[in-house]
């Protein structure tokens, strides 16, 4: 897909250029002869060669535009379609120049990115050249994805008066990247199940511990019952236990209950720093009982990653937790959540958690990951097990340190998106 | 038998607790250790009873206590392991490596303590086994070489002729030795002789 990507590119690059570069002028010209044709009737010989040479010029551009086999268009500023070749025509579905040169461009344009395109031309008539995707419903009622590689056109005293669009259709491809995304959402719910089978027989273990002890009590207590050599009062200690143990099972069930929630993840192109920003608020409640505060760092440009954003809330939600859990527990002097968003590169967006907590003892750092691993009376084991492989679901990987001079920092990866852009415009800016 | 502990070693204390209310009703002993480790450091070999203990346990595994234990060499008393649900292949990994049995979790009471007087009535055996097998070796510590001699070849079966032709000795000798061997051995026949010298074969 890159390969063809990059020579549909160069094409419409090389076409772009040549267009601007060197016809441009003359199709301008061959625009304005409209208007002059009217006039030019009762010119002069001199003014009948020029226009001869003119409407030579117009042949030759309209020969390489009309066989052109990408739809190649011209625009007004307000979106009136003011030329559009043969293949350009099979494309919006029409069948004669009439049905839209000289109508909006929009009339083409789903109305949900109707916005989406004013905003790119408004770009082109700032002299950007831009590259736009879009949904498109042709004249004849078809849908299809667009994609347009578009660059102003200036005059001969450089103020831009149209927008030349080169269009192709993508549908195929973007139906492609569709079913990629969906194998991919299936890839994540095959991981969680099973994960949640691994924690299916840890949670299995850890109800079973209650209800042994549970039954052993009970059991223990009907024998000497049944023996008739027990005092009522003697029978108090193993009740009170019994009933320990049930909120105990409960408890653990409360848990599960909370991590697994029956939900598809719902990938969508998330600002990262938004997500840390309602993560920190959500946890504030926890860090004010604790006299912990939390610090942002978050890298500028609103970052953007496909994913859950509750998931990942979720996520940092926990290691925020843990962090302040950490702290309370060790009565840190100095408590300190510090939270920060990195790019560093262009695919990559870094979360980073840090602590001024105790940090973690390096024989149990790889130990904190393992479900049911826990240093808390009231700790189940959960948090982080389960923000691992959320992560690992999005295709990043959550790690844990700890520092020599104390505190803890776990940190993940999450894809970032918007690449393609950035690096097409970097490397083929269009020249005019 | 009365004096028969059931040791239980348990990470999870709660557990631990409910198994000894429950062992306590057939008026047995019932100490608790917290992990493996506790359990080594404060072990006394000399008392008989049987262990009871969870296959998995963080730190200590009670596969390694097991084969802490075997690695000491000398006797250990019979380990009951208790596996969860899934765990059973450990367990029959820790039978074939010598544990007198397992039980599975959730289990019913009365299996579990017909499983532990079982242990602790082969606990008592090996025991005693043990005892007879010390004491035998006792009686043979005391034999002179030459009585010791004396008393291979007569349970090979040679006549005191022939044992006194073997080594040179007159037959009054050979009697002689064979009388302080009787003596010295507690036999009172031949057969008592042949059975206690078998029984003192090591293994
Ligand atoms: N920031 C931290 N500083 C020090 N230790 C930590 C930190 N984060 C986690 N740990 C250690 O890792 C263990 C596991 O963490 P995890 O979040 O998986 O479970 P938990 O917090 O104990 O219980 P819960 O399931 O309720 O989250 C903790 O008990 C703690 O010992
Ligand atoms: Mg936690």
């Amino acid at each position: 897909m890159a390969v063809g990507n990059e020579s549909l590119l160069l094409a419409a690059v090389v076409l772009g250029w040549v267009l601007t570069s060197t016809l441009i002028g003359a199709l301008v010209m061959a625009l304005r002869l409209r208007e002059a044709r009217q006039r030019e009737r009762d010119k002069d010989e001199a003014h009948a060669v020029v226009l001869e040479r003119l409407r030579d010029n117009e042949c030759r551009l309209r020969a390489i535009i009309e066989s052109e086999p990408e739809c190649v268009k011209l625009q007004a500023a307000d979106g009136t379609v003011l030329e559009i070749n043969p293949a350009g025509l099979a494309l919006v579905g029409a069948e004669r120049d009439e049905d839209i040169v000289g109508k909006k461009i929009y009339t083409v344009v789903a109305p949900e990115y109707r916005d989406h395109y004013r905003e790119n031309m408004r770009r082109v008539f700032a002299g950007e050249a831009v590259v736009y995707e879009f949904k498109s419903i042709t004249l004849k009622g078809h849908t299809t994805w667009m994609e347009t590689h578009a660059v102003p056109l200036r005059d001969a005293r450089g103020a831009i008066y149209a927008l030349l669009g080169i269009t192709r259709d993508i549908t195929e491809r973007k139906w492609g990247e569709e079913q990629a995304r969906r194998h991919q959402t299936e890839l994540a719910r095959v991981a969680r199940l099973s994960t949640m089978g691994e924690m299916a027989t840890g949670i299995a273990h850890e109800l079973n511990q209650p209800l042994a002890a549970i039954a052993n009590f009970a059991r223990g207590s009907l024998r000497r019952l049944r023996g008739g050599n027990v005092a009522p009062a003697d029978l108090l200690q193993p009740l009170e236990e019994i009933c320990a143990q049930a909120e105990r099972a409960g408890e653990v069930m409360r848990h599960v209950r909370d991590f697994v929630r029956k939900r598809d993840t719902r990938m969508t192109a998330v600002d990262i720093n938004r997500v840390v920003q309602s993560a920190a608020r959500l946890t504030e409640l926890e860090c004010r009982q604790h006299h912990a505060k939390i610090m942002l760092d978050l890298v500028s440009g609103q970052p953007r990653v496909w994913a859950d954003s509750i998931m990942i809330e979720q996520v940092i939600c926990n290691l925020i937790r843990n962090s302040v859990e950490a702290m309370a527990e060790a009565r840190s002097p100095v408590r300190l959540v510090a939270l920060s968003t990195s790019r560093p590169d262009d695919d990559t967006v870094e979360i980073v958690v840090g602590d001024t907590g105790p940090g973690i003892d390096g024989a149990l750092i790889d130990r904190v990951f393992d479900q049911f691993f826990t240093t808390k009376p009231e700790g189940v084991g959960m948090g982080l097990s389960i923000s691992r492989s959320i992560v690992e679901s999005h295709g990043g990987g959550l790690r844990a340190e700890s520092a020599a001079g104390g505190g803890a920092t776990f940190r993940f990866t999450l894809r970032a998106i918007g690449r393609t852009l950035l690096t097409n415009e970097r490397r083929y800016s269009f020249h005019h | 038998m009365s004096d028969a502990t059931v040791f239980i070693i348990d990470d999870d204390q709660a557990v631990a607790r409910s198994l000894r209310w429950l062992i306590e009703t057939v008026r047995l002993k019932v100490e608790t250790f917290a992990s493996a480790q506790a359990f080594l450091d404060h072990y006394d070999a000399s008392k008989p009873g049987c262990l009871v203990l969870d296959v998995r346990m963080p730190g200590m595994s009670g596969l390694e206590l097991q084969e802490r234990l075997a690695a000491r060499g000398g006797y250990h008393p019979p380990i009951i392991f208790i596996t969860g649900h899934g765990d059973v292949q450990m367990a029959v990994r820790a039978v074939q490596a010598g544990a007198f049995d397992f039980v599975e979790k959730p289990f019913n009471d009365q299996d579990l303590l017909d499983r532990i007087q079982r242990a602790i009535a082969h606990d008592a055996g090996q025991r005693d086994k043990e005892e007879l097998r010390s004491q035998l070796k006792a009686l043979f510590a005391s034999l002179t070489p030459r009585e010791r001699e004396v008393l291979d070849l007569v349970v090979a079966g040679m006549s005191n002729k022939a044992i006194a032709n073997t080594l040179g000795l007159s037959a009054k000798t050979v009697e002689v030795h064979r009388a302080k061997v009787m003596e010295k051995l507690h036999a009172r026949s031949l057969s008592d002789l042949v059975k206690l010298a078998m029984q003192n074969q090591p293994g």
